[in-house]
């Protein structure tokens, strides 16, 4: 089966103004103007299969808006192809957007002042949904979450937890092939988030929705993603399933340590100890990121206790966010 | 009084408003446009009228008065009641009224930037426009410096209606509503529409015991009078200070006493 | 894919119409503020042009009644404009705001979906007073009935309504290309009211900018003349049904053309 959306060679630039700074360059720019290409998007390729749910990633303005404006045809490449369930989405945009979803973490899609029901018979409607696949889903949504409560509940008395349930229960009211989420956890509440993660995994699951997900939350990423990919300033850095990311970074350890004395000066005596690994702190712990290629954690352990009184260890394997962290820090993986 | 603070927050309002260059080419072909439109209308209503002067005043008169009203207009709308109506909507005012300096002073200095922008896009132009086309009818003496001083208070007068309007909003959600009832009232019976000279009897005693003809009527008269006499330039612009006194004494208890009653609900 | 016609066009809308409605009824208050204002609109134009006409009788051999005619007609002419179209207001926030994306992903027309959100209801009570000032001046006029008339009428009426949400399409599109479209689109709606008065009073250039460029002459003027001067009706105003058509074309072409051009505010 050919893949559900093929990316090739993508790349989109916009023209942005230069503006002058103070009141002396505000007047200029009323006279004269001065604009800069900005490549948003540079030779960007991927295929995704029906079904999986990728985890797009990258800091903010790398391009991952961008990026999903193209593939539900809002946005024209300026070069490259996108074929999305066989459209290309920009010329028939009205066909693409019968076969998608789409949530945009705080921006609702729903009627402000309707009850969430009577949006859901509105996109019932607009969709041409069949009264028996609108039965099904509904019954489908009462298994997965509680939505009475939701139902005639006016969106704009919701809470913004439920808002964007709402959201993604109408973004997949139409048994799209295709759902992008745009930071659908941003905001929330950790057990809203836990909700959010269930009702997307099942959802996913049950009807084989391929599921496109941007986040800056790594608690997104582990409950949901089989594959991740990591876009920045416009590039992608990296495709592949996040068991490869964490293999390939699997040698590296982090040691927590709580020592006595002033944490800074600490910080920067322990780094001279040990320069080959990086060395920082937070509030509670010393942490001593150890490349165990480089350096046995055992090692860069007793060399410390010579010059330092442990009051308190632990030892970390990297979490998802350090490796994505070292990603965005060190360019290509 | 730290001048400094007020005046950072004009020249931002100023860098704010250049940065829409498009829009000021339209504010100003807009006005000539809309000038030209006033010009042929009353031409023909003169030529039909058969007279030279109606009610006092010739087809030049009226047609500075209109003109300038509207460029007034453009000058003195400051959409303060659509602005604080939203920041009451939205819950932001909270974090307005947070600042330092009292809201009503606050917004009005807001403001004051896109005046003196509007002030050499709109008013500047228009009024060298329409001196240039009726030849001499506006002469230039000290009737220029009474009409300063009238307009400079006519601000503070629309500025304290308008404050008070956005008060409501406080009350219910309309904005729209009532700030489109204000327009209406503010513009017929001031004398922007049509010249307060033109209105019927009755109606024209009282329109001269309410604020509003001091927005547009009182400066715009005394700008027209070439040859004034101090009797009636003393009682115009004392009327005219006595609206500003009561209507900014007015404005600030509503705001003060409307904004207990939020603070007690809990607002 | 089903085929979308007009009927689930009409289908849709009627639905959406229905649930817009009853949530406008959960603003009571607003609801009744917003309408009282809009009588006063309506009050306010008619004191102006009843203040205007008692100083004058005619304007151009055009005599009151048969001005008043114009009048409703641009009332009613301009109901449809108010009442379906009137988000175009709010285009511009969303554009700004970059919450119009919301409108893009849906398999339907984009223009209907925007436009369909909101209803205004209050645009029925200028439709009640435009009938009423229409019929009065009928009467007044002495112009006898017949369905061929109320036929003629019906059609110049939708005609009239064409051109103005074409201007008002073109202008709230221009928030697609410039930032703070907001003047434009004040401009257009304060130039309609200008649109109530014989074209004749203009000089040549601006009779063909008010025909061509800004089509305001077909909101009231040539629509009316079918009525009013039966014996000279100008070959303009039998083609004015096409060029409403045409406008109305136009301006759609152009505010789907802006929608898809826009991309977004970048995040």
């Amino acid at each position: 089966m050919a893949p559900i959306i093929q990316i090739q060679n993508v790349t989109k630039e916009f023209k942005v103004l230069n503006r002058r700074e103070g009141l002396k360059g505000s007047l200029k720019d009323l006279f004269s103007r001065d604009y800069k290409i900005v490549r948003a998007v540079d030779h960007v390729s991927m295929s995704i299969e029906q079904g999986e749910i990728v985890g797009y990633l990258g800091p903010n303005g790398a391009g991952k808006s961008t990026t999903i404006k193209m593939m539900t045809g809002v946005l024209e490449p300026s070069s490259g192809e996108i074929l999305v369930n066989g459209n290309v989405p920009y010329k028939n945009r009205a066909k693409n957007a019968q076969e998608i979803g789409v949530v945009f973490g705080q921006r609702t899609q729903l009627w402000w002042a309707l009850p969430l029901v009577e949006s859901l018979k509105l996109l019932k409607d607009i969709y041409q949904i069949s009264d028996k696949d609108y039965d099904e889903m509904l019954s489908l949504y009462r298994s997965l979450v509680d939505i009475e409560e939701l139902l005639h509940k006016p969106v704009r008395q919701m809470s913004l937890g439920q808002r964007t349930l709402s959201d993604i229960l109408a973004a997949f009211l139409h048994n799209p092939k295709i759902v992008f989420l745009d930071e659908p956890t941003i905001g929330l509440d950790v057990s809203m988030k836990a909700k959010i993660r269930t009702l997307i995994h099942a959802l996913n699951q049950k009807k084989k929705t391929t599921v496109i997900l941007t986040t800056h939350d790594m608690g997104d990423v582990d409950a949901l993603c089989q594959r991740i990919v990591i876009i920045d300033k416009g590039k992608m850095l990296y495709d592949n399933d996040i068991e490869h990311l964490k293999r390939f970074f699997g040698s590296y350890r982090t040691l927590k340590l709580r020592l006595s004395g002033s944490r800074d000066e600490l910080v920067e005596q322990i780094q001279k100890e040990i320069p080959e690994c990086s060395v920082s702190s937070d509030e509670e712990w010393i942490s001593v990121l150890v490349d165990e290629e480089k350096a046995k954690v055992m090692d860069v352990l007793s060399r410390l206790q010579q010059h330092h009184k442990i009051r308190d260890m632990k030892l970390e394997e990297i979490s998802t966010e350090d490796v994505i962290k070292k990603i965005y820090e060190e360019g290509t993986a | 009084m730290n001048l400094k603070k007020y005046t950072t927050l004009t020249r931002a309002g100023i860098m704010e408003s250049l940065q829409f260059r498009l829009s000021s080419l339209v504010i100003v072909v807009g006005n000539l446009l809309y000038l030209i439109v006033v010009y042929f209308l009353w031409k023909a209503i003169y030529a039909s009228a058969g007279t030279e002067v109606v009610n006092g005043m010739t087809f030049y008169d009226t047609l500075i008065y209109l003109v300038l009203a509207t460029a007034l207009f453009g000058f003195m709308e400051m959409y303060v009641v659509w602005d604080i109506g939203r920041s009451i909507q939205s819950g932001k005012i909270v974090l307005d009224l947070l600042k330092p300096m009292e809201y009503r002073k606050y917004m009005f200095w807001s403001y004051s930037g896109s005046f003196v922008t509007q002030f050499f896009f709109t008013f500047l132009p228009t009024f060298l426009v329409v001196a240039a086309v009726t030849k001499g009818t506006i002469s230039f003496g000290f009737n220029l410096l009474f009409f300063v001083l009238a307009v400079a208070m006519a601000v503070s007068i629309n500025y304290s209606i308008d404050f008070i309007v956005a008060t409501i909003c406080l009350y219910t959600e309309s904005i729209w509503g009532i700030n489109i009832m204000k327009q209406v009232i503010v513009l017929l019976l001031s004398g922007a529409t049509i010249p307060l000279a033109f209105f019927p009897e009755p109606l024209h005693t009282i329109v001269s015991y309410l604020p509003f003809q001091s927005i547009y009527h009182t400066p715009l008269m005394l700008l027209l009078d070439g040859n004034p006499q101090p009797k009636d330039v003393v009682t115009a612009l004392c009327t005219q200070l006595f609206w500003v006194i009561v209507m900014t004494v007015i404005s600030k208890l509503f705001w003060k006493v409307s904004l207990r009653q939020i603070t007690v609900n809990g607002g | 894919m089903k085929r979308k016609g007009l009927r689930f066009y009409l289908r849709i809308y009627r639905k959406i119409l229905a649930q817009d409605l009853k949530s406008k009824m959960s603003y009571r208050a607003d609801f009744i503020i917003s309408t009282v204002g809009m009588i006063f609109t309506n009050i306010a134009g008619f004191i102006s042009f009843w203040i205007l006409f008692r100083n004058f009788p005619s304007i151009n051999g055009w005599n009151y009644y048969e001005i008043l005619f114009l009048y409703g007609f641009s009332l009613i002419s301009l109901t449809p404009v108010q009442c379906l179209f009137d988000n175009n207001w709010s285009l511009r926030m969303y554009v700004y705001s970059g919450d119009f994306i919301k409108y893009c992903f849906r398999p339907i027309n984009l223009f209907f979906y925007f436009q369909s959100e909101v209803f205004d209801v209050k645009g029925l009570g200028q439709l009640a007073f435009g009938i009423g000032t229409l019929v009065f001046a009928w009467c007044k006029l002495g112009l006898g009935f017949s369905v061929l008339m109320l036929l003629k009428v019906i059609i110049f009426l939708i005609t009239a309504s064409l051109v103005m949400i074409a201007l008002q399409n073109a202008a709230a599109a221009s928030c697609f290309w410039i930032q703070n479209s907001f003047y434009i689109l004040d401009f257009v709606t304060k130039f309609k009211d200008y649109a109530r008065y014989p074209i004749t009073i203009f000089s040549p250039v601006f009779r063909f900018i008010f025909t061509f460029l800004m089509p305001i002459a077909f909101i009231a003027y040539y629509p009316s003349l079918v009525i009013l001067r039966p014996d000279a009706v100008p070959v303009l105003t039998w083609l004015s049904p096409l060029l409403g058509c045409g406008f109305f074309w136009l301006s759609y072409k152009l505010w789907m053309f802006g929608a898809l051009k826009y991309s977004g505010t970048g995040s």
